[in-house]
């Protein structure tokens, strides 16, 4: 039986009285790769600064490989590897020294190791010994995603991991998590708004629609539900119509 | 020693690195050193004025075959010459410390991170602790390389050389020093990290800093009658001195006020206390150190719980998400 | 008739930035701590003053009983003017600090909220904007110098024991065109750098490290060797140690030294120029000061007429 790598639980996030997210309750299995789909200003990134204890959910919690968010917030971050959207290092050290500082934090005594083996599996040593300051956004990309898997975190999240990055970097991307699901058993958890990036990689998706979770269910369902290339656009288009403009959170 | 694998040790190391390699507050360091040396500097020259003025006069008085009496000896006391390097730390080394802080915070806001480090599995309490401690590492340690110039200097100009006690009573003040830096340090990190806006916190600390260091010993200066008039207002009514202090005490109040407006400020202890262990106001000066360090001792409490207290106010909040980016 | 839309947009643009920065806190803070600080000077000259007419009256009652000759009032050598002595002081500090901030803001509000290039691609000249931003600046600074004129003006028709003669008010409004030139030249020294700096930090830096050098260390080498002699009017013009060391470095430094241009003239407008104050530099102190504006202007129009308008915003 497969177990749950997050649960939600009435989760809501609210800022004075704007509610930012709305009572979340829904599953991720283990080793899943889930897509979290919504429109700018859904909340989709509060949910994830609430469930990488970032932010303190108003009410209401949930369980990342059943650490509690809110009571056990130490006991999720063991669990977790975090990259935000535009992800930045410190741009006067080095990848290794950057990488070193992180795997330290998260408590490793074999920090170097595990420093060469992310960056092989990245297949980005040749970035080494150089500052982070001078690198393009796709290689920044791909050291933010080293900092993230150093300790061979059980549940990944990515804050819209393809931002910004050419058609060659999405795809290196897609391929790396495809790959971390498979031979490092990682769950994923992704935000995105991009369709087409769900319909290649994830195998369950969640929409979310002004702070409430519209739609949850596996790719497959969604794929015999409407049956052709272009089904998860129209998915998204009935579940989720509002196209008026939201303040983001 | 902090070892670099606890996570404290880890961030305080790689706040040193990166202030290193960013090289910001080493040129704001160097500028300091330069003010301070440049005032020491002036200082040594104008007293080699007098000590010329001194020696012309004496050798008048000697070819007249006349007593030396007449004319006092310019005294050397080389630590004097630390007056203008001191109140350049007061003024410049105040703002060293408002610009590590607001760097060490923004370093992390305005590079997203904050959110990376807080998803690892530390306690907010050793981030803080990381980053406090390699801010106050590298402050003292430029303040000791300022003093530590200032030491080579002094005895090179002073001929006399600087005696075990002489560099007691510096170590002493560098140590006074470090915590009037580092108290402005925690200030500005507090404000950077909780305030919206980086930028603006960065304006209220320069705020404050006017108000602690030049606003309030000003007022407290511009309230003495005593600066109001050209060589002091008794001298020139030709008051006798008993008589001074009775017609003073009636304006004990007014005393009090002015008083109370001068040590409000941070800046006024660490003054007050540095001048009277280097012996650079006269009331001190060649006096032994252990009677000097009892009377002053409230003035370095003061800095010390005043350094204290804003790191601990350091602790007390919860870092907000909102505030891991920039703006 | 591109002349009219040039002048209306340089207006537009001068009273669209005035509007934006004062809405700014910190701009709001700065200046409002500037009038506090005006007014506090006000205080402080009325303060100090009486306490030496009393003190001067004790010392009048112990003279007379002992016999002694009573010396005249102190007081009264003191020009009335000279009340307002710590005003110097205040636009030196916080005055020039205010306007760095409000130079900065003005340039730096747009590059930050990214309507840059939104601007470059309006219908109207480089010199446009840059007109525009200068208008608001002087208007900024004006009205704080206004402000302060009209707390001053205040006091003197308030303290009826100190009157003001023609002259004394013609001094008066002249200190204050002084130190209108001087936060000016402040002002725009900022808004070059905020156009010039890739970042931020050092858009703001550049022009503080400049005040503080001017302030705290140049005088040192020009006038009264120590450094927090730049807070109190009177000792920061106490000449320095009478030696061909201090004459050379006066000479020249002196042209750098724009905080002592300024207070030594504010001290001869304000009428407590110590007899024994002397200036060694091979400028003098207006010639200085105007010299001084000018270059930062000329630096401020290059700056924002060469202004890269395709980004905007700030590195980190």
């Amino acid at each position: 039986m497969t177990e749950n790598a997050i649960e939600f639980r009435a989760l809501s996030q609210a800022f004075g009285n704007f509610q930012a997210v709305k009572a979340l309750t829904f599953d991720v299995a283990e080793r899943e790769i889930f897509g979290f789909l919504g429109h700018n200003g859904a909340g989709k990134t509060t949910t994830i600064h609430m469930l990488t204890t970032l932010a303190r959910p108003s009410s209401g919690t949930a369980l990342i490989s059943g650490h509690d968010i809110v009571t056990d917030p130490l006991g999720v971050r063991r669990e977790i590897g975090y990259v935000p959207e535009n992800v930045r290092l410190y741009d006067t050290l080095t990848t290794w020294e950057n990488l070193v500082f992180f795997a330290r934090l998260s408590g490793l005594s074999d920090a170097e190791d595990r420093v060469s083996q992310a960056l092989e599996f990245l297949t980005i040593t040749d970035l080494r010994d150089r500052r982070v300051g001078e690198f393009s956004k796709g290689m920044r990309q791909r050291v933010g995603l080293a900092q993230a898997i150093l300790h061979h975190p059980k549940v990944l999240f990515l804050d819209e991991p393809s931002s910004g990055l050419d058609p060659m970097g999405m795809k290196m991307l897609r391929d790396l998590i495809v790959r971390l699901n498979d031979e490092w058993n990682m769950t994923i958890f992704m935000n995105t708004h991009l369709i087409s990036e769900i319909a290649k990689t994830c195998t369950s998706i969640g929409v979310l629609s002004h702070g409430q979770l519209v739609y949850h269910d596996t790719i497959e369902a969604v794929t015999q539900r409407f049956g052709d290339d272009r089904s998860l656009e129209e998915l998204y288009l009935s579940v989720a119509p509002a196209l008026e403009t939201e303040e983001a959170a | 020693m902090l070892s670099t694998t606890t996570p404290v040790g880890a961030i305080a190391r790689k706040d040193v690195t990166d202030v290193l390699r960013d090289r910001f507050i080493i040129i704001v360091m160097a500028f300091l050193a330069v003010a301070a040396m440049t005032s020491l500097v002036t200082g040594a020259i104008a007293l080699a004025t007098d000590v010329a003025t001194y020696n012309d006069a004496k050798a008048t008085l000697l070819a007249l075959g006349k007593s030396l009496d007449s004319i006092a000896a310019p005294e050397f006391y080389p630590l004097k010459l630390l007056r203008g390097a001191i109140e350049q730390i007061e003024i410049i080394g105040a703002v060293l410390g408002i610009l590590a802080g607001f760097r060490a915070a923004v370093s992390e806001r305005g590079r997203q991170t904050l959110a990376l480090i807080m998803t690892r599995p530390i306690r907010q309490w050793q981030f803080l602790a990381g980053k406090f401690v390699a801010g106050a590492v590298v402050l003292s340690v430029g303040l000791l390389a300022v003093f530590g110039l200032a030491a080579i200097l002094l005895d090179f100009v002073s001929g006399v050389g600087l005696g075990a006690s002489d560099l007691l009573r510096m170590a002493i003040v560098w140590v006074a020093a470090s915590l009037y830096v580092i108290a402005f340090f925690a200030f500005t990190f507090v404000a950077t990290l909780w305030m919206r806006r980086p930028a603006n916190a960065l304006l209220v600390s320069f705020a404050v800093w006017l108000l602690l260091v030049l606003i309030a010993p000003q007022i407290g200066d511009t309230l003495d009658p005593d600066n109001q008039v050209a060589g002091g207002v008794f001298k020139q009514l030709h008051v006798p001195k008993a008589e001074q202090q009775r017609i003073a005490s009636g304006y004990a109040t007014f005393e009090t006020i002015r008083n109370g407006i001068e040590v409000s400020s941070i800046t006024k202890h660490f003054e007050r206390f540095s001048f009277a262990v280097l012996g650079i106001k006269d009331t001190y000066t060649g006096k032994p150190l252990g009677p000097i360090l009892v009377e002053k001792r409230g003035d370095f409490l003061w800095i010390f719980f005043t350094t204290l207290g804003l790191t601990g106010v350091m602790f007390t909040r919860r870092l907000k998400s909102n505030r891991l980016t920039k703006e | 008739m591109p002349a009219s839309i040039s002048g209306d947009g340089a207006r537009v643009i001068a009273r669209q930035s005035l509007l934006f920065i004062f809405r700014e806190r910190t701009v709001a803070l700065l200046a409002g701590l500037f009038v506090i600080l005006v007014l506090i000077s006000a205080y402080l000259g009325w303060s100090a003053t009486s306490t030496v007419n009393a003190i001067y009256a004790d010392a009048v009652v112990y003279l007379k009983g002992v016999g002694q000759p009573v010396p005249p009032n102190p007081v009264n050598d003191i020009s009335p003017l000279s009340l307002m002595r710590n005003m110097s002081i205040y636009v030196s500090l916080i005055g020039a600090l205010s306007a760095i901030v409000i130079g900065y803001q003005l340039i730096a509000a747009d590059r930050k909220s990214g309507v840059v290039p939104l601007l470059g691609s309006r219908p109207f000249e480089r010199a446009t904007y840059a007109h525009g931003k200068i208008r608001a600046l002087v208007m900024a600074v004006a009205g704080l110098m206004l402000v302060a004129a009209v707390i001053a003006v205040a006091t003197f028709i308030i303290l009826p024991t100190n009157p003001l003669g023609a002259v004394g008010w013609i001094s008066l409004f002249t200190f204050f065109g002084l130190a209108f030139v001087y936060m000016l030249m402040f002002g725009l020294l900022a808004m070059a750098t905020a156009a010039w700096a890739r970042s931020e930090s050092v858009g703001l830096l550049l022009p503080v490290t400049v005040w503080l050098t001017v302030t705290f260390i140049l005088p040192s080498l020009t006038s009264n060797i120590h450094p927090t002699a730049a807070i109190n009017p009177i000792s920061a013009l106490a000449p320095p140690p009478d030696t061909g060391f201090f004459h050379w470095t006066g000479w020249l430094f002196g042209p750098i030294s724009i905080a002592e241009s300024f207070k030594y003239l504010s001290a001869g407008l304000l009428d407590y120029l110590p007899a024994t104050a002397i200036n060694h530099s091979m400028v003098p102190p207006l010639p200085d000061l105007l010299l001084a504006l000018t270059g930062s202007a000329v630096l401020a129009v290059r700056a924002l007429m060469t202004m890269d308008m395709t980004r905007g915003d700030y590195n980190a």
